[in-house]
C-alpha cells in the first residue's frame, strides 16, 4: 500500500436510520455532558466575584496562553518526557478539531473537507502525522501510569485514566486505519461508527473526571491573578479571608475544578517530601470536594471535612507548587487565604504563633527582642545613620538587626559597601516588615506594620533600600503596595552583581579557591527570578557548583511562611533534608543569600555531627576577598583556620 | 456576671526613655505605647471567665486621649464595652488619686468582680488595685495567677516566694490584682477589631467624677541610675564567701 496515494476513506452515504441514530447519540452525549458540566459551571459562576481582578494588561495573558497552553511550555519543561508525550496528545486534539467536525458533518452528508481535494488531502495527512504522534504519546503515558507507576500519581490505579487513554487511542487508530480502506467498503463504515462512538462516549466523561481540564485549563491560565503568590487585599468589613464557601471566589473555584491531579505540586513540596500532612494537591482537591458537596453559598467552614488546619500551617510558602502547575492553579493565595480565615477570626490557636503575634503587637521585631539591642549593634558597628542625604538606606531587618549570624552578614555587607564607596545609612528605628505575619494570615498586624513602616520611611525620606533578606525585599516591594507606595528596594545580590568588576576575584594559584554550592532562596529565586546575580557574586569567591535541585527547582530551607517562628516540625526536618543535598555536592562552602536559609542550615549542619562545609552568605564571601580581610570576624579564607 | 478590668496604657517595654526638661517626668513625644503587661493578663483572665461562665467584660482606663488605642485593643480581644476616664498628666497624682478616679467610675456599675494588673510598668506602685478595693469596701487578693468561679464565689491561686502558691476562697463581689504569666495571652484579630468598632465606648471627664484631690505624695525628681563601678573582695572560706556573695547579689546589687 502506497501511503501517499491513499486517502481518508469516508462512507459516502448514510441511511436515514443511521442519521437518526447519530442525532440521538449526539443529543444524548451532549446532554450527559451538560448534565454534569452545567452545575460545575454554575458553581464557578455563582462564586463570589474577585474584587480586584483586572483583565488588563491583556498582552501578558495572551502570551501566557500562547506559551503555556498552545506551546505546552511548562508541561514539557518541568517533566520533559511525559510532558512531550502529553504535548503530542494535546496538539493532536488541536489538529483534529476540523477532522472531528468534518467527521460528524459527513454523517449528515455535509462533509466540507474532500479527501480527494488538495486542501482535504493535505489537512488529512497533517492530521495523520499528529495522530501517529498522539497515539505514541498516549501509549507512552499509559505505560508510565500503569507500569512505571511514579509516586506522584498516587497509590491507586486510576481506571478512568486507563479508559480515557483507550478512547483516545481508539480515536487515533480508527482515523489512521481509514487510510487503508476504500470509501465503499464495510470496513470504512465500521471504522466511522467506531470513531463516532469513541467520540460521543468521551464527551460526557470529560466533566466527570480530571479531564475537565480540557475545557477549563485554557481559561484558568488566561485568567490568572497576574503575579506570583498574589495575595488579594481584603475588601470590606466582613472579609477575613477564606472562611466559608461564600468566600471562595470565581478564580478559586475555577482553579479547584481545573486540577489535573498530576502531582507536580506535591513532587516539589518541602512538606510533602518530609512526611508532613500537607500536600498541595489535596488542598486544591479538597476545595473541589467542598464545592461539590456544599457549594459556593455554604456557611460551612472550609477547614473541616475537606481541609485540615494542621496541613494549612505546614506550608513554608516556598511557591514550588504554584510555580510548577501546568494548568494555572495558584496555590499560595489559596493556602494563605485559608490561614487568613483561621487567624483573622482567632480560630488558630498556636502557642508559638500567638507568641509571634504578641511580640509584634508590643514590640518592633519578630524575635521578641528589645529595640535597644539593635541600637547597641548599630552603635558598636558605627554605621552611618540615614538622614535623607545618602543614596541607599541599608535595611537591617529582624535577622540583620537581632540575629548574631544576620548581624555578621550585615557587617560584612557594610564592609563591602565601604570598600565600594557607596553612600548609605541605617535607620535609627526599624519595625519588622511583617513578612511572617503576612504569610501566616494576620492581616490586622500586617496592616499596622506596613502602615507604620511606610510612614516612617516617608518621614525619613527613604528613596532606595538595599536589603540582605529576600523576605524583606518581597514584602516591602510587593505586599506593602496594598497600603501605600514603598520606596525602591533591591536585594544585596543584585547590588553586588552590578559592581562585580570592581570587586576582587579570589583565586589560589590562578584557579578558583574552592567549590561553593549555592542555594537559591525561595523568595529570591521563584519569587523574584534572581538566579544569576548571586552566582556572579559567589563566582568571585570560588567555583559555583549546583545542587541537584537548583534555580526554580531549589528546595526550600524550611523557614518561610512564618514557620521558623513556629514549633517543632513533624516528620523529617526540611532544613536537614536540604542541607544533606547541599553537602552531597562535595563543595567546601555552602553559599546562601538569605539570613533565614543561613540560620536553618547552620542548625542543620551542626546536627550532622561530621565536619561540615563552611556556611557563608554571599556578602561574607565577598568581604573575605577585600584587602582588609584580616579585620573581618568569624570566617575563613580556604586553607585558613575557622574562627566562629 | 459583670467583670470590670482596669487597664493602663504605658510606654512600650523597650522604649528609649528620656527625662524631660522639668526633671519630674519623662519625654512623652516619640514614645510608643502599649497595654501594661499585667493588665493584659487581667484582661485575659476576664475573657476566659466570660468564655467559661458567660459574663459582661467592661474595660476601664484612666488616661489621656492616646489611651483610646489601648482600650480599643481590649475591645478587639473580646471585652464587651469600654469606659475611658479622660485625665491628662495622671502621673502628677499619686496612687490614691488614680484609685479614687477609677473607684468613682466603678461604683455606679456595681460589678461582681474587678480585675486589675499587679503593678504598672511605668510607675510600678502596685497599690492602685488595693486602694480601690478599700475605697469600694471589697475583699481583695493580690499576686493572682489563676481565677476559678465556684458556687460560693471564687477560688484564686496566689503566688508566694520561692515557688510556693496559696489558694484562697473569696466571696463575690471582690477585687483581684493579677500577676503576669499565669496564662497564655490571646492575639488581637482583624475580626476582633472590626467588631470593636460597634461596641459601646463611653468617655467620662475626670473632673465629672469630682476627683482627684491634692496628691498626698508628689514626684519630686526623676533621675537615671548612676552607673558606678566598685570592686569588693569577699574573704572567708568558700562556703562563707559564697553566702556573703549571695547576700550582696540579693540585697545590694539586686540581681537575684
Amino acid at each position: 500500500m502506497n501511503l501517499l496515494s491513499s486517502t481518508l476513506a469516508e462512507p459516502q452515504s448514510f441511511s436515514p436510520w443511521e442519521k437518526l441514530l447519530l442525532v440521538a447519540l449526539i443529543v444524548a452525549s451532549a446532554g450527559l455532558f451538560w448534565r454534569r458540566f452545567g452545575p460545575i459551571l454554575k458553581r464557578i459562576l455563582n462564586s463570589k466575584k474577585d474584587p480586584n481582578f483586572r483583565l488588563s494588561p491583556v498582552a501578558k495573558r495572551v502570551w501566557d496562553f500562547f506559551w503555556e497552553v498552545l506551546c505546552q511550555a511548562k508541561v514539557i519543561r518541568e517533566r520533559p518526557l511525559p510532558g512531550l508525550a502529553h504535548a503530542f496528545v494535546f496538539w493532536g486534539f488541536c489538529a483534529f478539531a476540523l477532522v472531528t467536525l468534518n467527521h460528524l458533518a459527513t454523517g449528515f452528508g455535509v462533509g466540507f473537507l474532500y479527501p480527494q481535494g488538495l486542501i482535504g488531502r493535505f489537512y488529512f495527512y497533517l492530521a495523520a502525522a499528529f495522530a501517529i504522534a498522539c497515539a505514541a504519546g498516549i501509549l507512552g503515558l499509559f505505560v508510565r501510569r500503569f507500569f512505571v507507576r511514579p509516586r506522584w500519581l498516587g497509590e491507586k490505579v486510576s481506571y478512568e485514566s486507563g479508559f480515557i487513554a483507550l478512547l483516545i487511542f481508539l480515536l487515533m487508530v480508527t482515523y489512521l486505519a481509514s487510510f487503508a480502506v476504500t470509501d465503499s467498503s464495510p470496513a470504512a463504515r465500521i471504522l466511522w461508527w467506531a470513531h463516532t462512538l469513541s467520540l460521543l462516549v468521551f464527551l460526557p466523561i470529560i466533566p466527570h473526571t480530571k479531564h475537565l481540564h480540557l475545557v477549563l485549563s485554557p481559561a484558568t491560565i488566561f485568567l490568572s491573578r497576574g503575579g506570583f503568590s498574589k495575595i488579594p487585599p481584603l475588601v470590606g468589613d466582613e472579609d477575613f479571608g477564606l472562611v466559608t464557601g461564600t468566600d471562595l471566589t470565581q478564580l478559586v473555584s475555577l482553579q479547584a475544578y481545573s486540577c489535573v491531579e498530576c502531582g507536580r505540586c506535591s513532587e516539589h513540596c518541602p512538606a510533602t517530601n518530609t512526611g508532613k500532612e500537607l500536600n498541595p494537591k489535596e488542598i486544591i482537591l479538597g476545595l473541589r470536594g467542598y464545592l461539590n458537596e456544599f457549594g459556593p453559598s455554604s456557611q460551612e467552614t472550609l477547614i473541616g471535612k475537606f481541609n485540615s488546619m494542621t496541613a494549612d500551617f505546614q506550608c513554608t510558602t516556598c511557591g514550588s507548587c504554584e510555580y510548577q502547575c501546568p494548568v494555572g492553579i495558584e496555590h499560595l493565595p489559596i493556602i494563605i487565604g485559608l490561614r487568613r480565615g483561621a487567624v483573622n477570626t482567632g480560630t488558630w490557636e498556636d502557642d508559638h504563633g500567638a507568641k509571634l503575634f504578641l511580640a509584634l503587637e508590643r514590640g518592633s521585631n519578630a524575635l521578641g527582642m528589645g529595640a535597644l539591642e539593635r541600637d547597641k549593634f548599630v552603635q558598636k558597628q558605627a554605621f552611618p545613620i540615614f538622614d535623607g542625604t545618602q543614596e541607599y538606606c541599608l535595611w537591617l531587618g529582624c535577622m540583620g538587626g537581632y540575629d548574631p549570624k544576620g548581624r555578621e552578614i550585615i557587617a560584612d555587607f557594610a564592609r563591602v559597601m565601604n570598600y565600594l564607596g557607596t553612600s548609605y545609612g541605617v535607620l535609627r528605628k526599624e519595625k519588622c516588615t511583617g513578612d511572617p505575619v503576612r504569610r501566616l494570615g494576620n492581616d490586622l498586624l500586617f496592616q499596622q506594620l506596613a502602615e507604620s513602616n511606610l510612614e516612617a520611611l516617608a518621614q525619613n525620606k527613604v528613596k532606595r533600600i538595599v536589603s540582605i533578606c529576600p523576605h524583606c525585599v518581597r514584602t516591602i516591594q510587593e505586599d506593602w503596595k496594598e497600603f501605600g507606595t514603598p520606596p525602591e528596594i533591591e536585594h544585596h545580590s543584585e547590588f553586588l552583581a552590578r559592581f562585580a568588576d570592581k570587586l576582587p576575584k579570589q583565586t589560589t594559584n590562578g584557579k578558583p579557591s574552592e567549590k561553593i554550592a549555592y542555594h537559591d532562596p525561595c523568595y529570591l529565586g521563584r519569587y523574584r527570578n534572581v538566579y544569576e546575580e548571586p552566582r556572579a557574586v559567589a563566582g568571585l569567591a570560588g567555583e559555583v557548583v549546583e545542587a541537584p535541585r537548583s534555580h526554580e527547582r531549589s528546595f526550600c530551607c524550611g523557614a518561610g511562611g512564618g514557620l521558623v517562628f513556629l514549633g517543632e516540625e513533624t516528620g523529617d526536618r526540611v532544613s536537614h533534608t536540604r542541607a544533606k543535598e547541599l553537602v552531597a555536592t562535595g563543595a567546601s562552602t555552602i553559599g546562601t543569600a538569605c539570613p533565614f536559609c543561613n540560620t536553618m542550615f547552620r542548625d542543620a549542619l551542626s546536627a550532622t555531627g561530621q565536619p561540615a562545609p563552611q556556611l557563608l552568605d554571599i556578602a561574607q564571601l565577598t568581604a573575605r576577598g577585600l584587602p582588609d580581610a584580616n579585620a573581618a570576624i568569624g570566617r575563613t579564607a580556604p586553607g585558613g583556620s575557622t574562627r566562629e | 456576671m459583670k467583670i470590670i478590668v482596669a487597664i493602663k496604657q504605658v510606654p512600650e517595654r523597650d522604649a528609649q526613655v528620656r527625662i524631660d526638661s522639668s526633671g519630674k517626668w519623662i519625654e512623652e513625644t516619640d514614645l510608643q505605647y502599649a497595654m501594661n503587661e499585667s493588665d493584659a493578663y487581667a484582661l485575659e483572665e476576664a475573657l476566659q471567665l466570660k468564655e467559661k461562665h458567660g459574663a459582661e467584660v467592661v474595660v476601664l482606663s484612666a488616661g489621656p486621649e492616646r489611651a483610646g488605642t489601648t482600650i480599643r485593643e481590649a475591645l478587639a480581644k473580646g471585652a464587651d464595652r469600654a469606659i475611658h476616664v479622660e485625665a491628662d498628666s495622671l502621673h502628677q497624682h499619686d496612687a490614691l488619686g488614680a484609685a479614687q478616679l477609677l473607684a468613682a467610675a466603678v461604683k455606679p456599675e456595681s460589678p461582681d468582680l474587678i480585675l486589675t494588673g499587679l503593678q504598672s510598668d511605668d510607675l510600678g506602685y502596685g497599690q492602685t488595685g488595693v486602694i480601690m478595693a478599700e475605697l469600694l469596701g471589697l475583699p481583695h487578693a493580690s499576686l493572682i495567677l489563676h481565677v476559678e468561679k465556684t458556687d460560693t464565689g471564687l477560688t484564686v491561686k496566689r503566688e508566694l516566694e520561692e515557688g510556693w502558691f496559696q489558694n484562697i476562697d473569696l466571696p463575690l463581689p471582690a477585687l483581684l490584682m493579677i500577676q503576669s504569666g499565669g496564662t497564655k495571652l490571646r492575639y488581637a484579630t482583624l475580626m476582633g477589631i472590626k467588631k470593636a468598632k460597634t461596641k459601646e465606648f463611653r468617655k467620662i471627664a475626670a473632673t465629672d467624677l469630682g476627683h482627684p484631690n491634692e496628691p498626698t505624695a508628689v514626684l519630686e525628681k526623676i533621675t537615671l541610675p548612676q552607673k558606678q563601678k566598685s570592686t569588693q573582695i569577699i574573704s572567708g572560706s568558700p562556703k562563707e564567701a559564697a553566702a556573703t556573695l549571695v547576700e550582696k547579689l540579693k540585697f545590694e546589687v539586686r540581681v537575684i
